[in-house]
């Protein structure tokens, strides 16, 4: 059975990117442009694995995965934060917000799906 | 020092240049010396004038007694020529006359205030010295009887008369004379007294001014040289109270001034430094953004999710990503510096092996290395103690150093040294390259400086890196350093403490 992939990202160039890198496995891509459309899809589809592009107007991606996390239902879900700001401490950020893992732009899309696999294994 | 305060205020509060306070302290001074230098003199003639009295009356008690001597004498020399009759005792009584006469005169002289007693004594002497001419005439004349009659009867009374008059004079001078040296010893213990209290006043006075003018001099300049202390350590907000309205309360008010002027142009300049950091760190993620794209595209090309590269287009899209991972080195960079500039960089400590970190640091630069045929040697220590500190910077400084060396050197080797000694590390990087000359030595650790321009356009690279490094070593509280020759190559060593506690803050 395909695993089901929900990508929140504002940049068309970097969703256009993941699906690039997502097409030689075998998965579901949903694709969110913000906050409300990736909240929707996550409680309809109830995704594999959230990749969570952080830099977003209105609501950003730590306060997605909060609320993410704080749902008993979703929990479960891993979160990967993607996030273009490579000031010290931002790891420690994303981890308090609840992600699962921390990917910095620009990233290697070879580096991001060995960690995505990684994921979707366990 | 407080019952004074009001005073030092007062001094303080007087609208006069420091020069007038000063001269009108120092004259108030001389005044009070003056006071009591004449206070002084009153005194002292006063006391002089009491002992002229004394004399004076001495004096007169001495004409007095003379006077009562030259009565009883002349009684006794008319009494001797009553006696005798002869020429001689005539002479004698004669003699004595002559005497009594000039005794008189001075009697007349210095008790000339007696008027009244002496006007009585006059009248009775010229009676007394009447009666006695006769009675000398009487006994020349040889009438003997008639002037021992005469001597009885009218001279022994008045001489009688005449010495009461002169006990009267002595006993009303040595009257004068007690009532005079009581007068004077009072007189000399109050003159002491006044002396002693102008004296004291005076001293007392000259500490009061001394003092209210020293401080009211001292104090603002305490307050304002404390003013400008915390200025130094950085604080603007305090104000130098200093209630002069002199030359000081002048310089306090300008002190003041420019203080709010700093504390200005220092927030504008706060603002000015954060508002640049904000730029800097936005302007970063708005860099990478797009560049992550530029990469993420090419690496896909690459790795043939769009159809199999050719050969040829292979080679351009590793020149792509070199070229995107260069300018991604030049933003992390010049984002690094500006943090740092901005006191924004903050050491993560936490215990790092540095075997780990070589080994980061091979397995990232040995391929570019082998790219240049240049031999590529890691040499550590066995039982390098495990350190504490900013793994990750630490590698970014290793790996600058290597990433330079291999940059720069055509041929030879690469050869990458740690050990430990009297804890702390020293880490070494040598190269075989074209080595760099004492002067460009010296600017190497500068930002934007690399021994030559020319080659910073030929081999990449922003000048950034070795300031960077720098920077980060210090932090770690160690010291970065570079040996060479032109010709011989060079070695980049730093070295630093096992475990960094606390980030050592930049002098």
């Amino acid at each position: 059975m395909s695993k089901r992939i929900l990508v929140m990202e504002d940049e068309k160039d970097n969703r256009q990117i993941i699906r690039d890198m997502l097409g030689g496995i075998d998965c579901e891509i949903t694709e969110a442009e913000d906050a409300q459309q990736a909240l929707a899809a996550i409680a309809k589809e109830r995704p594999d694995l959230i990749l969570m592009g952080i830099h977003l107007p209105i609501m950003n991606g730590y306060t997605v995965t909060r609320q993410i996390k704080a749902n008993p239902a979703l929990r479960s879900i891993p979160v990967i934060a993607i996030t273009s700001h490579a000031l010290n401490g931002e790891e420690h950020v994303a981890r308090a917000a609840g992600c699962d893992d921390y990917v910095p732009e620009p990233y290697s899309p070879r580096y991001l799906l060995a960690k995505i696999r990684q994921y979707l294994l366990q | 020092m407080r019952i004074m305060n009001p005073f030092v205020h007062l001094v303080a509060r007087m609208p006069a240049r420091v020069q007038s306070k000063l001269l009108a302290a120092f004259l108030a001074i001389v005044m009070l010396l003056i006071i009591v230098g004449a206070v002084g003199l009153q005194v002292l003639s006063g006391v002089n004038e009491r002992t002229e009295e004394l004399i004076k009356l001495q004096r007169k008690i001495e004409a007095y007694r003379q006077v009562q001597h030259d009565t009883t004498s002349q009684l006794y020399s008319v009494s001797t020529a009553l006696l005798f009759a002869d020429d001689q005792s005539l002479s004698g009584t004669l003699r004595q006359l002559n005497q009594f006469g000039y005794d008189v005169d001075r009697l007349e002289f210095v008790a000339r205030d007696e008027v009244e007693l002496i006007e009585q004594f006059r009248q009775n002497y010229n009676r007394f010295i009447n009666v006695v001419t006769r009675v000398i005439e009487l006994i020349r004349g040889g009438r003997t009887a008639e002037a021992r009659q005469m001597q009885l009867r009218e001279a022994t009374p008045l001489a009688n008369q005449l010495e009461r008059l002169t006990n009267q004079l002595v006993n009303k001078a040595e009257a004068d004379m007690v009532s005079g040296i009581e007068a004077s010893t009072q007189s000399y213990g109050t003159a002491q007294w006044i002396v002693v209290a102008f004296a004291l006043g005076s001293i007392a006075l000259a500490l009061g001014l001394g003092y209210a003018i020293s401080w009211s001099l001292v104090g603002p300049v305490k307050e304002i040289e404390k003013r400008l202390n915390q200025v130094a350590a950085g604080d603007f907000a305090q104000r130098v109270a200093v209630v002069n309205r002199d030359e000081l309360g002048a310089l306090a008010t300008n002190v003041n001034r420019m203080c709010e002027e700093l504390g200005r142009l220092y927030q504008q300049l706060e603002l000015v430094s954060k508002h640049k950091s904000q730029f800097l760190a936005n302007m970063s993620h708005e860099l990478r953004t797009p560049l992550n794209a530029i990469l993420g595209y090419t690496e896909l090309m690459a790795d043939g999710a769009y159809g199999e590269p050719s050969e040829k287009m292979l080679g351009i899209l590793k020149r792509l990503e070199a070229n995107g991972k260069h300018l991604l080195g030049l933003i992390n960079d010049v984002l690094d510096l500006s943090k740092i500039e901005a006191g924004q960089l903050v050491l993560e400590l936490s215990d790092y092996c540095v075997q780990d970190i070589a080994q980061t640091v091979r397995s990232t630069l040995e391929p570019l290395a082998a790219d240049k045929k240049l031999g590529f040697k890691v040499e550590v220590a066995p039982q390098l103690p495990s350190g504490r500190g900013d793994g990750r910077r630490l590698t970014q400084v290793l790996i600058n150093l290597v990433g330079n060396a291999i940059k720069f050197t055509d041929a030879g080797e690469i050869a990458i040294k740690a050990e430990a000694n009297n804890g702390a590390f020293r880490v070494s990087v040598r190269d075989t390259g074209p080595g760099i000359s004492a002067a460009d030595q010296a600017k190497l650790f500068q930002e934007f400086q690399q021994a030559d321009n020319a080659i910073t356009r030929k081999k990449g690279g922003t000048g950034l890196g070795l300031a960077i490094s720098k920077r980060i070593i210090e932090m770690h509280g160690g010291r970065i350093w570079v040996e060479s020759q032109v010709g011989r190559g060079s070695t980049f060593a730093f070295t630093l403490p096992v475990i960094v506690e606390r980030q050592v803050e930049p002098a």
